[in-house]
């Protein structure tokens, strides 16, 4: 170990442009992989955000982005399903949001029903807090939206409210920010009541988007489900986990973006790769009359393996934790940009092993030339 | 051949092949025993390196066998082979061939790590005995020096510490006193006569400096690859 050690810090340079290749390579990793768990977050955050048990959307809906209108009558035909507690309808769609400047800025706009979900952020009564959820009695407040933090200074909302803007060219007010919920589509998030939603979007009222089911307690879920497919067959019933799951699995594998963050995270592992084995290796044939002298002594295979696997993991170690320091105030500066990057601590932990991993593997070419080297060039002055 | 702690017997050693097949040893026979320092001289292209790297295992021969301590060198695995390295031969090599990162101490207990006596015994006894070799050897107050800060016969001593803290019976030594001053050389040839005579090492010795026939026990002449003169001093 102290071979190995002195190995490679022996030239500070080298060791310096090692340390910060692997950092590099670790601190693209932790970023990369907290864009895609944000992204897949984010992908399903407005699912996750309601209470309901399950959801009935079109057939073939992948994403609640993309949904498609159902027939209104099926939230009618849910409750009369043994079990069925209560139904809300939630819908989704893209509008024109009339800035205060004039401006026209194209916004996703989402309207529920009140109890559609204690997360999800439904305008709330005039005089509540701004931004808290709906309670489960409330009234909306006509024409009351409410837009995240992230996206105020896109769509030029103060900080005093209300701010009376235009949403389809019909009149809606600013009443409160939210936060947590920064759109990854790059139409901000605008949220309303159910009715005022339907209004602003044109819906005709005997159609919805997606009708969310509550259970009552003592009922099983899945045998729910299964009843209200049965006798909904024009439409799809999922759990709020499958939907949400699946909404996950469009985002990042169908529309590619998930495969592109994916492979950033994976360059990243091998750009560490490359710079990691690129300085392994000339520091062990930079030291191979040393191990030539290592063999001469009577030093083992094993013993040469594990010098050099030491010197990898050990520059390795370096390299991580500087990675992992440099993410923490880049993490910090992104995300205004990217409001719904997320960072949970297990990440950079996790990321140790890939590092090291990468670090390990590395060594491999190093170590061949060094047990493969002949040992009587010992003698060769 | 219980008598002799290290012999070769009728080996020879050819590098290359077909037509550009050059023959560095042909039939060498010889028995070193333990008190004895064994001068080794020659040309160069005579074969002396070739006839080291034999003895120390490092070299397979293509005809004939190498023993120490009475095995068969040639019926040994290369780990076992590298065992008898670790075990019962110290190397002096003429560029000393030390780790340049590491200080004096750790030059010499980095033998102590390969044998792995550092776990059997502790690193702590090493190092202990790693110190007592080289104040021996006079480098008490250069013990933490590192190679480059040491002077060619300073390094050489580091590397006979190095060659004797795993107490092998044999110590092998290539030129070494080639890259050092009078003074550096004499004492290094005087260290090592103490080694065969009084703690009763095998010691064999590659060398063209004349200096050390006044310190050797018995000469070996080497020409062509053939031994033409084994004499008693």
């Amino acid at each position: 170990m102290r071979l190995a050690w002195s190995n490679i810090t022996h030239d500070r340079v080298r060791f310096a442009v090692t340390v910060l290749g692997i950092s590099c390579a670790v601190f693209l990793m932790i970023f990369q992989g907290s864009i895609l768990l944000g992204f897949l977050r984010a992908a399903s955050k407005i699912i996750d955000s309601t209470g309901a048990d399950l959801w009935i959307a079109g057939r073939g809906v992948q994403c609640f982005e993309f949904a498609v209108p159902i027939e209104r009558r099926f939230a009618d035909l849910a409750r009369g399903i043994p079990g069925v507690r209560n139904t809300r309808r939630i819908c989704i769609s893209l509008v024109q949001f009339r800035k205060i400047d004039g401006s026209q800025q194209q916004v996703a706009l989402i309207g529920a029903d009140t109890d559609s979900g204690a997360r999800l952020p439904i305008p709330p009564l005039a005089g509540s807090a701004a931004g808290s959820p709906s309670g489960s009695s409330m009234t909306v407040g006509p024409q009351a939206v409410v837009v995240d933090s992230s996206n105020a200074e896109m769509l030029d909302i103060p900080l005093r409210l209300p701010l009376d803007v235009e949403i389809n060219n019909q009149r809606a007010r600013v009443v409160g920010r939210t936060s947590g919920f920064g759109s990854f589509l790059g139409s901000p998030y605008v949220f309303t009541s159910y009715s005022d939603a339907s209004r602003y979007v044109g819906l005709p009222a005997d159609q919805t988007m997606f009708i969310l089911v509550h259970v009552q307690p003592g009922f099983e879920i899945e045998r729910v489900k299964r009843e209200l497919q049965a006798r909904l067959p024009s439409v799809e019933v999922s759990t709020r986990e499958e939907f949400s799951r699946r909404a996950q699995i469009y985002w990042t594998s169908q529309t590619g973006a998930g495969g592109a963050i994916l492979a950033a995270a994976v360059l990243g592992f091998f750009i560490g790769l490359t710079v990691v084995s690129q300085a392994i290796y000339s520091t062990t044939m930079e030291h191979i009359e040393e191990f030539a002298t290592l063999k001469a002594l009577g030093a083992s295979s094993g013993y040469m393996v594990r010098v050099i696997v030491a010197q990898a993991l050990l520059a390795g170690l370096a390299g991580y934790l500087l990675g992992v320091l440099i993410t923490n105030p880049m993490i910090r500066a992104a995300r205004p940009h990217i409001p719904w990057i997320s960072t949970p601590w297990w990440l950079p932990a996790g990321v140790i092993v890939p590092a090291l991993a990468m670090c390990a593997l590395a060594s491999i070419l190093s170590v061949k030339a060094a047990i493969t080297v002949e040992p009587a060039k010992v003698f060769r002055a | 051949m219980p008598e002799h702690s290290l012999a070769v017997e009728n080996a020879s050693v050819s590098f290359g092949s077909g037509s550009t097949r050059v023959s560095a040893l042909t039939g060498v026979s010889l028995q070193f025993a333990p008190s004895t320092l064994t001068l080794i001289m020659g040309p160069s292209g005579s074969g002396k390196t070739t006839l080291l790297s034999l003895l120390g295992c490092l070299l397979t021969p293509n005809e004939g066998s190498v023993f120490i301590q009475g095995r068969n060198t040639r019926l040994c695995s290369a780990r076992e082979k590298s065992a008898l390295r670790r075990q019962e031969i110290g190397f002096i090599f003429q560029a000393f061939r030390l780790f340049h990162s590491l200080s004096a101490i750790e030059n010499v207990v980095i033998k102590s790590d390969i044998s792995g006596d550092a776990h059997k015994h502790s690193r702590k006894h090493s190092r202990t005995l790693a110190l007592d070799l080289l104040a021996s050897l006079g480098l008490d107050g250069k013990m933490h020096l590192k190679p480059d800060d040491l002077s060619g016969g300073e390094k050489q001593r580091v590397a006979i510490a190095r060659a004797l803290i795993s107490n092998p019976k044999i110590l092998l030594a290539d030129e070494p006193t080639a890259a050092l001053d009078s003074n550096s050389g004499r004492q290094i040839c005087e260290i090592l006569r103490r080694l065969a005579k009084d703690q009763h090492h095998t010691v064999v010795i590659v060398s063209h400096d004349p200096r050390w026939t006044s310190f050797a026990g018995r000469t070996v002449l080497l020409q062509d690859g053939r031994v033409i003169e084994d004499r008693r001093n």
